[in-house]
């Protein structure tokens, strides 16, 4: 009974929307013709471009699908993105020049975060002889170059200024955040040098579903996914 | 508000059977070759239409491909004009025409552009209503107006130029020797053909409808639009770990579990740690249910023994194989029997037909799979046959999939009996693929559909094999 009643508030509130009730918007989505192969496929791919290397290789014996990378460039890519977020800088830049030289050497801004890195962790361990050392002889000669990375290269001997870095305004390069972000810059990088794209497509795919749900929004109700962690299907608001 | 419905279906036999009819659906999906036949069966224009022109002025060359002015222009009602054979069609992002002036005659008065069916056939395309053209003497760009606006360029003997229809953002645009000239609101009505007019003494023009290749980079601009739809979207922000949590269902739902293991021991290291939500409670539970037996029978399934398969569901999940005519039983036989023929164990795959698949021919709805497992017999090379799809794995995997998916249903606490049939990935895809159809369909069924193909397939590999 209330159900009527629901139902037919819904028809008089929307009068240029479009009302697709439960059971039609059910037999669209049934009539959607899908392939596993293609969802094993955008599973793969976010195993392999998160960098989960046992669980790709896993998935491929248990579903047949094959990765679009050698898994073992994976394991390098991982080593790399490790010894960055551990502060090992000069074992990943080792590291990079080992798997593909030409990623430094193509990739200016890279290099120069990586050495900045490098310059934080050896202000963070208390070498202050070897921080300045680094970064004149290093870090200057590129700041020549490029007026952003001597801003940067600026920003980060602030650090030096002060006794307790707490009170540093630059303090948050010493964060752990920090690192995360050089080692995604790497990670990313080592991808792009691999033709492989540097994020995985799921994420995007999510992205489009909440934006093509927002688009047909304006020209009907329909059932909607609003919780995409349950998938569960949303009766229209009334 | 909103209200959540979790109707759980107590028939039970009625949802095994539908179940089980999803699965054969599935499996018919390997015979289709190319991706899903959604769109793109839409006709698109091939030729010039030599009926509907103004005769008399001008004469089409006998491909239908090129036009000539042959006679004395005298006024404004005996413009040479040709629509082609076929309106632009619409269900994709991008409609492009080119034509190549091969002489601008007496006067150079070419124009190239869009008209409605009811065009009157004397007048140059945007002269009239409902129509649009961009005129080569002047370079202006008529809208159903006799007075044409600033444009682009005028265009003559030598030059090739094109018009387009651009889907994405519903307008029109036009080319001249492979750049874009400009663009313009598409406020035209109904059906659109490609048009094209020649009004001067000796005025000939080739027209391409994608049979060579175009001066203009249509693929590279068509990249640029969708390009222009992902930055929009790929603003918006998602919660923390959304897609972990869905890869980590997925492979419960089709107990993956050695993978969901090395998955759960990594993601136990990562840095950034995991935001793991809080365990979805009833959803959750539904699909952890007999992971290990579920993974024990797919591997046996993806390794062809289905004989160890079929004896290890009648001694874990007997109700399974209790109806020997379900769409679960027939799959079973069916891939025992491709995995004879793959063997090439042809007279055991004979007589192993006759015992289990036979009876299935009379029945709708096995019919056509039955039909294609025997027809496998026919050829000495089966795997290059119309029915070579059997033996690809991806048959192994809709078998492994179906049992898996009766599993699933056999657990008694089951809270949602449809989480056994869709993953929360598949589930999600699904309503992406919908919504994007169904706002085509509003939108007056223009524009492009949402294929996963296209999007797996758009990867930045190139050289790589």
């Amino acid at each position: 009974m209330f159900g009527l009643i629901n139902i037919y508030g819904m028809v008089m509130k929307a009068t240029s929307k479009k009302v697709i009730t439960r059971e039609e918007w059910e037999k669209k989505l049934n009539d959607v013709k899908l392939r596993k192969e293609d969802m094993n496929k955008l599973v793969m791919n976010f195993l392999v471009t998160e960098g989960y290397v046992d669980a790709a290789e896993k998935f491929r014996l248990e579903s047949g699908t094959e990765p679009d990378i050698d898994l073992a460039t994976i394991t390098d890519r991982m080593a790399v993105k490790k010894a960055v977020q551990c502060g090992n800088v000069e074992d990943a830049i080792e590291k990079v020049n080992d798997l593909n030289p030409e990623i430094l050497d193509t990739n200016p801004q890279l290099f120069f975060h990586l050495q900045q890195q490098r310059l934080i962790e050896l202000i963070r361990n208390g070498k202050v002889e070897e921080a300045l050392e680094f970064a004149q002889e290093e870090l200057a000669p590129r700041g020549e170059e490029n007026q952003s990375f001597l801003e940067e290269l600026e920003r980060t001997v602030a650090l030096l200024a002060f006794e307790d870095v707490s009170n540093c305004p630059v303090r948050e390069l010493l964060d752990v955040s920090q690192r995360l972000k050089t080692a995604s810059e790497v990670n990313a990088a080592i991808l792009t040098s691999q033709s492989h794209e540097k994020d995985p497509k799921l994420p995007s795919l999510l992205k489009m579903l909440i934006w093509a749900q927002n688009q047909l929004d304006e020209k009907a109700a329909y059932p909607r996914i609003n919780d995409l962690s349950t998938a569960m299907l949303e009766d229209p608001a009334v | 508000m909103s209200t959540v419905t979790n109707d759980i279906d107590i028939n039970n036999s009625k949802n095994s059977q539908d179940l089980g009819h999803y699965f054969l659906e599935r499996s018919r999906l390997g015979s289709a070759q190319g991706p899903c036949d959604m769109d793109e069966d839409e006709e698109a224009p091939t030729e010039l239409n030599t009926i509907n022109s103004s005769g008399g002025f001008l004469v089409v060359s006998p491909d239908k491909l090129s036009v000539k002015y042959t006679s004395v222009n005298l006024h404004g009602h005996d413009v040479g004009v040709v629509q082609a054979n076929k309106p632009a069609p619409v269900k994709r992002l991008v409609y492009y025409f080119e034509i190549f002036v091969k002489d601008a005659g007496a006067k150079g008065q070419i124009a190239i552009g869009f008209t409605s069916e009811s065009f009157k056939m004397r007048r140059q395309p945007g002269w009239e209503a409902n129509s649009c053209g961009y005129h080569g003497d002047d370079g202006l760009l008529y809208r159903g107006h006799a007075k044409g606006e600033p444009f682009g360029p005028t265009y003559t003997t030598g030059d090739r130029v094109g018009g387009g229809i651009n889907y994405a953002s519903l307008e029109l645009f036009f080319t001249k020797n492979g750049a874009v000239v400009g663009a313009v609101d598409k406020d035209m009505k109904g059906p659109l053909f490609p048009t094209i007019a020649v009004h001067s003494q000796n005025e000939e023009v080739h027209v391409n409808f994608g049979q060579k290749p175009f001066a203009f980079d249509l693929k590279e601009f068509e990249a640029q639009e969708r390009m222009k739809q992902q930055m929009t979207i790929e603003k918006i922000s998602l919660p923390t770990d959304v897609s972990h949590g869905i890869v980590r269902s997925y492979l419960l739902h089709y107990g993956y579990e050695d993978t969901l293991n090395s998955f759960d021991m990594a993601s136990q290291t990562t840095v950034p740690p995991i935001y793991v939500a809080q365990e979805n409670g009833s959803c959750e539970q539904d699909i952890m249910y007999a992971l290990s037996q579920r993974k024990t029978l797919r591997q046996l399934i993806r390794k062809g023994d289905i004989d160890a398969a079929l004896c290890k569901i009648g001694d874990w999940f007997p109700q399974i194989v209790q109806d020997d005519k379900s769409a679960t039983c027939f799959l079973l036989h069916c891939q025992k029997f491709i995995e004879l023929v793959r063997v090439g164990a042809l007279e055991d795959a004979v007589k192993y037909g006759r015992m289990q698949l036979a009876k299935f021919f009379a029945l709708p709805g096995f019919e056509d799979i039955v039909k294609d497992c025997v027809a496998l017999l026919a050829y000495q090379q089966p795997q290059e046959s119309s029915v070579g799809y059997l033996l690809d794995d991806s048959q192994r995997e809709v078998v492994a999939d179906t049992v898996n998916a009766m599993i699933l249903l056999t657990n008694p606490d089951l809270k949602d009996s449809r989480s056994c049939l869709h993953s929360y990935l598949e589930r999600l895809l699904r309503q992406l693929t919908a919504c994007c159809l169904e706002r085509r369909t509003l939108n007056g069924d223009q524009g492009e559909a949402f294929h996963l193909q296209r999007v797996l397939n758009s990867s930045g590999k190139k050289a790589k094999c």
